[in-house]
């Protein structure tokens, strides 16, 4: 696949900051421990301190420009916004 | 063997709404999907087996397989407050992943891992009462480099080969697409053109010709969950699909779709 897709081959270097992404997107728990403390959060999938910009708020372009799949910032804001703004959701 | 088979969208603001969703719009993809729970019922189906494109969601960067069959005995999901559990259909599993290694597939199974909300989001419309086990076919559509499309078809193509030969009645739904760009800067701009040209295809039969598309392709037409539908098309062949609705939101060009076997 060329650089030109939307979505790319994920740099091995931005593991740590998928797997804080993934854990938000998947993991009910960890997403409420990011909420209370991100910084603690961060720490527990081991994101270096110099890799956390843009993660709180989200911050998309920052984050795909390290590496982080297009995917995972969207769906871990989408998950972070269903936990802030519950009330203007309709479930069906 | 072969009793029915789908496609359906799965995008989760048809579970939860946000106010930035067209209700009506999302009130008339249920109504499609629906009339897909009304024909799986009709059908009597002993199991469901989808095949869907996981959203790093049972699969993470640890171990990223093209196609995995799930062989456990149930799966879970969870999505905010929604609770998801389904049994597996273990004889099923077990033949799919033993006949498709002996027919050249290499693929990974897995009998614990979490089931992404592409399997729950249709079945929460879809499941016919009472429930009926199902079968998860895992394809990797997010984390390039993907499966090529050909390689889907072909796996479609065994695929309806071993369930055809199975006593058990099968339903085989794809999950996914068709066009939309999730956390992308195209996101707001879906290539609906792509979506209607596709859909002419498959109502007339056509789906093989998918088999010439190529990754790159599918990447620009926001369709890389696609490859779930080739899959299915390469089990049904020539069968000319049905289109039940075919919906764009300013997102996701939301299409549900039978193939009547």
């Amino acid at each position: 696949m060329s650089g030109e897709t939307h979505y790319r081959f994920p740099p091995a270097a931005a593991y740590q900051l998928n797997r804080c992404l993934y854990s938000i997107k998947s993991d009910a728990e960890y997403c409420a421990r990011f909420l209370a403390d991100p910084a603690a959060a961060m720490d527990e999938v081991g994101l270096p301190s110099d890799e956390r910009v843009g993660l709180v708020p989200i911050d998309r372009d920052a984050l795909v420009s390290r590496g982080a799949h297009p995917y995972l910032v969207f769906m871990a804001d989408l998950r972070l916004r269903m936990i802030r703004e519950p009330g203007t959701m309709e479930h069906f | 063997m072969l009793v029915g088979a789908f496609a359906c969208a799965h995008t989760p603001q048809l579970l939860v709404r946000p106010p930035t969703e067209d209700r009506e719009l999302v009130l008339r993809v249920h109504a499609a999907l629906a009339r897909v729970k009304a024909r799986i019922t009709a059908l009597q189906p002993d199991v469901i087996a989808m095949v869907a494109g996981d959203h790093v969601e049972a699969f993470f960067l640890d171990a990223v397989p093209a196609l995995a069959v799930y062989a456990g005995s149930e799966c879970e999901g969870t999505f905010g407050s929604y609770r998801y559990r389904f049994p597996i259909h273990e004889p099923l599993a077990r033949a799919v992943v033993e006949q498709g290694i002996e027919r050249g597939f290499d693929l990974t199974y897995t009998q614990r891992a979490r089931l992404d909300y592409a399997f729950y989001v249709p079945l929460h419309f879809t499941m016919p009462s009472p429930p009926v086990p199902i079968l998860p076919l895992h394809v990797n559509v997010y984390l390039p480099p993907q499966p090529l499309p050909g390689r889907c078809y072909e796996w479609g193509v065994a695929l309806g080969d071993i369930l055809g030969a199975r006593p058990e009645r099968v339903v085989l739904m794809a999950s996914g697409g068709l066009s939309h760009y999730p956390g992308t800067d195209r996101y707001a701009s879906p290539d609906f053109e792509w979506d209607r040209r596709l859909l002419e295809q498959l109502e007339s039969g056509r789906g093989r010709e998918l088999t010439a598309l190529t990754g790159e392709e599918l990447d620009k037409a926001g369709n890389v969950e696609l490859r779930t539908w080739i899959t299915v098309c390469g089990a049904v062949g020539a069968v000319r699909a049905q289109v039940y609705c075919y919906e764009p939101s300013w997102h996701h060009g939301n299409a549900v779709v039978e193939w009547p076997l």
